[in-house]
């Protein structure tokens, strides 16, 4: 690693950023404009988030909460756990643990600085960890390998059997930092009696942990609390996206970002639930007037990203979308499953339900959460079986009326990669033009941005689709 | 003797194979070491661990899976493709790692294609990642749904008598090949690593009996060994470097050959189809199904065991000091990050100890890297006798 990315945490080197950013839209909007060009490489996302009014703004002020949290943790006398983005971190705030989200800060220093995390990435590989692990992990990983963080206290994850390379991450830096780990396995079917009663059992295990971890056991009132803040985040979500079925789609394409992102990032706390509630209205208002979230007001194409997205500098990918006047329908990461969703209609098996009536009830409905999370719950088996990639992405095409699908991911991901030409190949059959993109969603030097659009393009125009 | 060793470990099929097919009898594949074998052999039918042995091109391998994958499971795919597993009646998918676990879909699909190349029985054995009682409970349900399955296929009973007599007889052949491994490690090593690992490997495709049968003979004809092992810093007699060879899945006994043509005694490997150690026996006093639970998963020696590195550096510990082992080459095949990625932890503590160590990435298959290998093995070896000769002998 260059001598110079040693002179600043990266923990507060993006909290300081995203302190900035959040601070841009408070003044007039001549000061917005004339800042803009003293942040050349930054303003690409600066610009639309300001642009979406309160909600952005609202999103960057509670990331720069988020990461203050973790800068000042252990001068809280709180411990910080290193996680994984498809954890649910309910559990977290219910017991007062300050949760580093790998492939999240991954994202955020992706999107906002020039080199993205690839110097962190970079570092893995000089640790000894393979170039060919998965991106999103290693991005932050890396920073925090090089002592680049806050110390971290200890390790949840809930991908074993479901992510080798997430899983494998993690396990090695449980070994170099020399924390103690824990890890939620998941079989490969997801509703059987008996996968349940596991999923149960295996909770409650990894709430010992980390009562253990922590000295403090868990307060039953205050986890009531946070899943019944997130019952109510996941109300006006469903809210949304049962509106994202209109034609033309009332959700600005970034917002899907915005409700996946925040899931991961604040699960469970009040002010994620604010924000949902102004999204809400904006996507209420452009329903009843019939207008199209995207900036033109008009939506040309509608498409499903039916693995992640892609997070190259100023968010790229959704600004792609939004001047083709292509409506982002959401991907793998976008839904949350939950049984009153009124999308989850013909998938009840996939659904999961909040209960805060007493501790069983929570600890199942958080153990349901957790096993319903983006990748645990369908790419834990084999593609093609019931409640799984295939008959998922199938499902979600058809409600969203998708007209063609996409799938990116990155290099790393040995499961998907594994099956992709298969899945592909389903979906085409079952009408949908699919297009595989080669890049890596976190790492431009793979496949640079403007490669990957121009292979995008031409998806589009070979197909005939716009 | 060693030919019926090196010939059943140098193909697909081997004397016992067609016998065994010719007297009408069952055999079915599996993929991976957490998978037990007593299970068939309780059936009546033959355990045969699927190998990628020998493949000559990668069109069908390439074509259902990505570019981003390992070529083992891609070279087991293009010989199913190819129809070199037709022998088999049953496979047994585990998941051992992702790209292991997704060959279920791949062959599945290929079979859809290439009539005739899928076998007639065809399960998913899940395999959890971990040793909590809860996941011991898991993979116990594991086992009992494929005995389920296999009786329901078969249509036969595996008796609790037939499990235990199976175990007695792989624990015997474990007891035997664990002979092979104290002579391999000795200071004229009795055997060599290719003749040893050429052992394993066809534990793992010859019927057990046969298999037992014919290592008791070649270790009554082997001459005996008058010191026990030998210990650490010392050199071999024939002046070859002692060696040991760890990381990802290998069943070609040509790498082997490779790296003592380079001028060494492999003396000790931990590999999956590999030896494992003096205590890999199957618990007889437990009940059959417990046994084989807790003895499959509990042995964690491959690291889609998360987070229990520190378990698998005291075996390699072990075996270092049990072989006198003087460096460690720690091969990958290109895409496996699980054994990529320890070896890079292995190398750093390893290393720290004062031994030697050597990542080689490699791509599975037809040795086509043998050169490169060659040169990096060598430079290797060369390494360690510029250290030995710097530090005065002491290594």
């Amino acid at each position: 690693m260059r001598p110079e990315v040693y002179e600043y945490n990266f923990d507060w080197m993006l909290w300081r950023t995203l302190e900035a950013a959040s601070k841009v839209g408070d003044g007039f909007d001549k000061e917005f404009k004339q800042m803009l060009p003293y942040i050349p490489y930054f303003s690409g996302i600066v610009e639309p988030f300001i642009n979406l009014g309160d909600p952005g703004s609202a999103f960057f002020k509670m990331i720069s909460e988020y990461l203050k949290n973790i800068v000042t943790a252990h001068e809280q006398g709180k411990k910080i756990v290193m996680t994984t983005f498809c954890f649910s971190p309910t559990i977290f705030y219910a017991m007062d643990i300050v949760p580093v989200t790998l492939e999240a800060l991954t994202v955020l220093a992706s999107v906002m600085w020039k080199r993205g995390a690839t110097e962190y990435m970079d570092f893995c590989v000089e640790l000894g960890f393979t170039e060919t692990s998965c991106s999103s992990q290693r991005g932050c990983l890396g920073a925090y390998l090089a002592g680049m963080g806050e110390e971290i206290d200890m390790l949840v994850i809930n991908t074993a059997g479901i992510c080798d390379t997430n899983a494998n991450a993690f396990s090695f830096a449980k070994t170099f930092l020399d924390k103690p780990f824990y890890s939620l396995n998941y079989p490969a079917s997801l509703n059987d009696p008996e996968v349940n009663q596991y999923h149960r059992d295996d909770f409650k295990a990894l709430i010992k942990f980390l009562e253990e971890q922590t000295g403090k056991k868990l307060d039953h009132d205050r986890l009531g609390k946070v899943l019944d803040e997130v019952a109510k985040q996941e109300a006006i979500v469903g809210e949304m996206e049962e509106l994202q079925r209109l034609v033309p789609s009332p959700l600005p394409v970034t917002y899907n970002f915005l409700i996946y992102g925040g899931r991961f990032f604040f699960a469970g706390m009040p002010e994620y639930t604010v924000i949902l509630e102004k999204m809400a209205t904006v996507v209420r208002k452009n329903a009843t007037q019939g207008r199209s979230g995207i900036s033109s007001g008009r939506e040309k194409l509608r498409a499903f990203m039916f693995y992640i997205d892609h997070y190259a500098l100023n968010l790229n990918l959704w600004n792609w979308f939004d001047k083709r006047e292509i409506n982002h329908i959401g991907s793998i990461l976008s839904r949350s499953f939950k049984d009153d969703s009124p999308y989850i209609k013909g998938m009840e098996d996939v659904a999961y339900n909040i209960d805060s009536t007493n501790l069983d009830t929570m600890i199942d409905s958080i153990a349901m959460i957790n096993s319903r999370m983006p990748m645990v719950r369908s790419i834990r088996g084999p593609y093609d079986r019931p409640n799984m990639w295939l008959e998922e992405s199938l499902a979600l095409a058809k409600m969203y009326k998708a007209d063609c699908l996409i799938y990116n991911g990155t290099p790393g991901c040995r499961n998907t990669w594994s099956n992709i030409k298969l899945i592909a190949r389903d979906l085409e059959k079952a009408g949908y033009p699919t297009h595989i993109m080669y890049g890596d969603a976190f790492d431009d030097r793979v496949e640079s941005w403007e490669a990957t659009a121009a292979r995008l393009d031409e998806f589009i125009n070979v197909r005939g689709l716009l | 003797m060693m030919e019926i060793f090196q010939e059943a470990a140098s193909g697909i099929t081997n004397r016992y194979i067609t016998d065994w097919v010719n007297s009408g009898k069952k055999i079915v594949g599996y993929t991976c070491s957490f998978m037990p074998p007593e299970i068939f052999h309780a059936a009546g039918i033959l355990p045969y661990r699927i190998r990628g042995i020998n493949t000559e091109s990668m069109e069908i391998g390439d074509t259902y899976y990505g570019p981003y994958v390992c070529t083992f499971p891609k070279c087991l795919l293009q010989l199913a493709g190819e129809g070199k597993f037709n022998f088999l009646s049953g496979a047994v998918i585990s998941t051992g790692c992702d790209a292991m676990r997704r060959l279920d879909e791949c062959w599945r699909k290929t079979g859809e294609d290439y009539h005739g190349s899928i076998p007639g029985f065809f399960h998913y054995f899940d395999v959890p990642h971990k040793t909590d009682p809860h996941a011991m409970k898991w993979f116990e349900n594991e086992i009992r749904k494929l005995i389920l399955n296999v009786e329901k296929y078969y249509n036969v009973k595996i008796k609790e008598d037939s499990l235990r007599e199976s175990i007695s007889l792989y624990n015997h052949g474990r007891t035997l090949l664990w002979e092979v491994e104290k002579l391999r490690a000795h200071e004229n090593p009795g055997v060599s690593g290719t003749d040893a690992f050429s052992i394993a490997v066809s534990g793992t495709v010859m019927p057990r009996e046969a298999f037992n049968e014919q290592l008791e003979q070649l270790l009554a004809d082997l001459p005996k060994q008058k010191s026990s092992s030998k210990k650490s810093g010392k050199q071999n007699k024939n002046g070859n470097k002692r060696i040991m060879v760890a990381g990802s899945i290998n069943d070609d006994i040509e790498l082997f050959r490779l790296i003592e043509n380079a001028g060494s005694n492999v003396v000790a490997d931990n590999i999956c189809f590999g030896i494992r150690s003096e205590a890999d026996q199957v618990n007889m006093e437990d009940d059959p199904i417990s046994a084989l639970t807790k003895h499959y998963l509990s042995n964690s020696v491959c690291p889609r065991m998360f987070g229990a590195y520190k378990q698998r550096f005291d075996l390699l510990q072990t075996k270092i000091e049990r072989a006198g082992v003087e460096g460690i080459i720690l091969q990958n095949i290109r895409f496996c990050d699980l054994h990529g990625s320890e070896n890079g932890l292995f190398e750093r503590d390893f290393e720290k100890l004062g031994i030697p160590c050597l990542r080689l990435e490699r791509e599975y298959g037809p040795l086509t890297e043998t050169g490169r290998m060659k040169m990096r093995i060598e430079a290797f070896l060369e390494r360690m006798e510029v250290k030995q000769t710097d530090s005065g002998g002491k290594s």
